[in-house]
């Protein structure tokens, strides 16, 4: 499933790119996010916990970001397997924007197997949206209040 | 026509409440799941999310470690074992081995990768949670066109182009017909994957008796004994070793007609862990790992003059198999081209079946089996044919019926129909209907905008499946009948039921041919311990081929009675009518109960005859039974809204002689709705990377009681000539009328708006969608 939008961070380029890459926030704001610790260059393991229809489940798995060109754009790809199956989403996030504010794009692809497929399909698309507001408005939360 | 047993003041032909209800709404019959053994464990399977991929590990440790946990077996464990069987043949037929469990790779959403055993159900289930699978996801294919496109990813790698196998079938001069055919019509026509979702789910229970050497595997089954033969065969022990026995059936539909891995798994392991084992498949599995039906892509080209006579047909069939051959999955679409020239009466075919490999569950049989699709496919063709030369769609079918004086009557396909009058049943619903006011109704609505719809469909149906000649394991069945000393009769059918009140038509038949009541007839059936060989329940078969054994064997044990008649009444000459033999001269009579005990105490015995009153036959049908009948659907479409709105539904059914209305009736309703599941709501619908997304019922719509219309079901009866009964079958007529009236009444509704074909299901989104769209050009 194709996923794009764009959210605006109130920080400026600098600022949103160092909050990215930091695995302490992305914890903080990935909605059912447990733990995220770094175990490679630019890779993290991940425990998280995700509610999609009548399922939940714990996921186990990875946070990578890779091809990083610093104030630009980057790729994050969130892998993980858990009882209700597998999910794996992969994006490109392109910052832009001069001044006190960043706007941060993603254009991606979601994909998830097994029971969460066969039960969740037809709220993927709604649950992923979601997910990824609520990832950004914890993300501008923060920094309002860290600002 | 052929002789009929039905004679005035008989239980046969009368609407006779099912023996077999009272438990079934009373909650005390006995299912799989009904049954607790002393140290019964339970099993759960650790299955693939992916639909393609490479295993990398298996880790059981941490499952092994949960408390109650006995057992985790995984590919390694039974690679010895299997394959799971198909049983059908076709020249140059590729067959993947398909092992018990996983080994290397996994090739569907939900291949079974391990199995674990526990002391309950609910350790089970978690400990199959604990198993740690490291999976390389590959690329999958889960669309038969695109498994045999170019550059498609290879289900299994040593077959790149997906192709399981082709198959051609030639009848008379099809290029001629095309050369001299004055219109063709054209049309591809998709038959969609469904599940077949019996109210009970799969389930077995295996019991290992250490001392004999033997099990027990209580299972879920429409075939008892080919169930024994083939999983002794996978496990590789004496088949006498090994009895299968089948409780209660809680639906079937063709999805039991199989031997799965499960099967064999929960016999392997009772006997390696010592313990009586238990699994009862859940409904998720169920969606995903139980048979499915149908999954066809059509291409249909029709040859005819412009009368509307029809010349000859060409299919090209494209068969989504699924993964691997379960037991009868390719011979599937070989049932569709027997049946493609439907009731009508055109010597030219050519059919090409390409079977593809995909990353999905094999199809395999499914209510109907092939012949729906076909009838789909044939009826809707004489409707495009029809609208093309602007002919009703009556009078064309009408124009090309097989001829009454054909009979029997030699089809292009290789198949001879035993006995038709494929004019009445469609004259008779033409009237129920009053079909030309019905047709000035329509002309008004559709002045005032309505989309109103008249849909028709004369099916033809091959039933009492079949002679062996043309079935992968026989295609006899048998019947013991045994007067027991008492005088109550027990009667052993190899035909295992599942739904079709035999219980309650074989002991009308007996009660019929021995003149004793119902209620002291005892039909047992799906214990191989206790029931002679059968083939099984399947391809509307029971009463015609089981039912006729039946009738044998009752005719061997009257002329056996006879004998002990004569020898008690001290006479050469006997009666034998109404439960005893008389002695026409003295008036004299003995009854049933009386020779029974002479032939058990057998204090004397009449010339040349042996104690006891048991007969058994093994009943060969000489050809197969073909049924027919005609449905009309009236609908009307909701313009705003795309809801299909069925106001009739008329079907009259010709499937021979009619033992019990009653139970006939329920089988046209349930075919009927199972027709409209395909018709209206269902699809079974796997996503690009093969993971089927309509795993509940949220998203897998079948239908339900208030989706269902009024459905006016009535008969004519045309005799089968194959068999004494004079039956034809009936168990899947209703699904195979059912699907092309439905469509062809949608079609006719919107034929104003341009519409030629929609293919199924028509839900409200594709209806309102066409709606939109033809409106705007």
């Amino acid at each position: 499933m194709k996923i794009a939008g764009a959210y605006t961070l109130p920080v400026p380029r600098e600022r949103a790119w160092a909050t990215l890459q930091d695995p302490v926030v992305l914890a903080r704001c990935m909605p059912g996010c447990d733990a995220l610790e770094l175990i490679g260059p630019g890779e993290y393991h991940m425990k998280m916990k995700l509610t999609l229809a009548s399922l939940s489940g714990l996921f186990d798995g990875k946070v990578r970001i890779a091809d990083q060109e610093p104030l630009d754009r980057f790729r994050l790809t969130v892998e993980g397997s858990g009882k209700i199956g597998f999910m794996r989403g992969e994006g490109l996030l392109t910052l832009a924007g001069s001044g006190a504010s960043t706007e941060v794009a993603f254009d991606g692809d979601v994909q998830v197997g097994g029971t969460i497929a066969a039960i969740g399909q037809r709220l993927l698309d709604t649950t992923s949206r979601m997910l990824i507001k609520r990832f950004f408005e914890k993300l501008i939360s923060i920094e309002r209040n860290d600002g | 026509m052929a002789t009929t047993v039905s004679k005035p003041e008989t239980l046969v032909g009368k609407r006779i409440r099912r023996q077999e209800d009272p438990r079934l709404i009373t909650g005390t019959a006995v299912y799989v799941d009904d049954l607790k053994l002393p140290g019964m464990h339970h099993a759960a399977f650790v299955r693939s999310p992916h639909a393609a991929a490479r295993i990398r590990s298996i880790n059981t440790r941490a499952a092994l470690a949960l408390p109650g946990v006995a057992a985790v077996f995984t590919g390694a464990d039974v690679a010895h074992l299997g394959p799971v069987p198909t049983g059908a043949s076709l020249p140059d037929l590729r067959v993947p081995h398909h092992h018990l469990l996983a080994q290397d790779r996994v090739y569907f959403c939900g291949h079974p990768v391990a199995a674990v055993v526990a002391t309950d159900r609910y350790i089970a289930a978690d400990a199959a949670d604990l198993v740690e699978v490291d999976y390389e996801p590959l690329p999958a294919v889960a669309d038969p066109e695109k498994a045999i496109a170019p550059g498609a990813p290879a289900v299994h790698p040593q077959w790149p182009d997906n192709v399981a196998f082709t198959f051609h079938q030639e009848g008379g001069d099809t290029a001629q017909a095309f050369r001299d055919a004055e219109v063709i019509v054209k049309q591809r026509i998709t038959s969609q994957r469904l599940i077949p979702m019996a109210m009970e789910t799969r389930g077995v229970v295996a019991e290992w008796r250490a001392g004999e050497k033997s099990i027990t595997l209580h299972t879920s089954t429409q075939i008892p004994h080919l169930v024994r033969s083939l999983v002794a065969g996978i496990l590789g022990m004496p088949e006498n070793h090994l009895r299968v026995i089948t409780p209660e059936v809680g639906g079937g539909f063709g999805s039991k007609l199989n031997v799965y891995a499960e099967e064999a798994l929960m016999a392997w392991i009772a006997s390696r862990i010592n313990h009586p084992v238990k699994w009862i498949e859940s409904r998720r599995e169920n969606f995903l790992v139980t048979i499915h039906g149908r999954g066809h892509a059509d291409y249909f080209e029709l040859a005819a003059r412009r009368d509307g006579t029809i010349l000859g047909m060409k299919l090209k069939l494209i068969q989504d198999l699924g993964a691997y051959h379960q037991l009868l999955t390719p011979a599937i679409p070989t049932l569709s081209v027997l049946m493609m020239p439907g009731l009508y009466h055109f010597a030219n075919i050519t059919a090409d079946i390409i079977g593809a490999f995909t990353n999905c569950f094999p199809t395999d049989a499914y209510r109907g089996a092939g012949r729906p699709e076909a009838t789909h496919g044939i009826e809707r063709m004489v409707d495009i044919l029809a609208a093309e030369l602007h002919m009703d769609p009556a009078d064309i079918r009408f124009k090309n019926f097989v001829p009454n004086d054909r009979f029997p009557y030699a089809t292009a396909t290789g198949l001879q129909y035993d006995s038709g009058n494929y004019r009445a049943p469609l004259i008779a619903a033409l009237g129920l209907v009053d079909y030309p006011n019905l047709r000035a109704e329509q002309q008004r609505a559709r002045e005032e905008g309505r989309l109103m719809g008249i849909g028709l469909s004369t099916y033809g149906e091959i039933c009492a499946m079949g002679p062996s000649a043309a079935m992968p394991a026989g295609g006899w069945e048998s019947a013991t009948v045994k007067i027991e000393p008492s005088g109550k009769v027990t009667v052993l059918t190899g035909a295992s039921p599942h739904g079709q009140g035999e219980e309650t038509t074989f002991a009308q038949i007996v009660a019929d041919e021995l003149g004793v009541k119902m209620d002291d007839v005892m039909v047992i059936h799906g214990d191989t311990d206790i029931v002679q060989y059968g083939i099984g329940t399947f391809g509307s078969r029971g009463t015609a081929i089981g039912g006729t054994a039946l009738y044998y064997a009752l005719q061997d044990l009257k002329a056996k009675i006879k004998k002990f008649g004569a020898m008690l009444l001290d006479t050469d000459d006997v009666t034998f009518s109404g439960g005893s033999c008389t002695d026409e001269r003295t008036g004299k009579s003995v009854s049933v109960a009386e020779m029974a005990g002479a032939a058990y105490r057998a204090v004397k015995l009449p010339p040349n005859t042996e104690p006891g009153l048991v007969a058994t036959r093994f009943w060969e049908p000489p050809n197969f039974t073909f049924p027919f009948g005609a449905h009309i659907v009236v609908t009307e479409v909701d313009r705003d809204t795309g809801t299909i709105a069925i106001r009739r539904y008329v079907c009259v059914d010709d499937i021979g002689n009619i033992i019990n209305p009653l139970i006939v009736d329920g089988q046209i309703h349930g075919g009927v709705a199972q027709g409209l599941g395909q018709a209206l709501w269902e699809h079974a619908v796997y996503d690009d990377t093969g993971q089927l997304i309509t795993g509940e019922f949220t998203d897998y719509a079948i239908p339900r009681a208030p989706m269902m219309p009024w459905i006016e079901s009535s008969h004519t009866v045309t005799p089968s000539p194959v068999n004494p009964l004079g039956v034809k079958g009936v168990g899947e007529a209703g699904t195979i009328g059912c699907s092309p009236a439905v469509v062809n009444s949608v079609v006719d509704a919107l034929a104003p708006l341009g519409v030629r074909h929609i293919d199924m299901p028509l839900t409200p989104e594709k209806i309102w969608k066409l709606i939109q769209q033809k409106g705007r050009a």
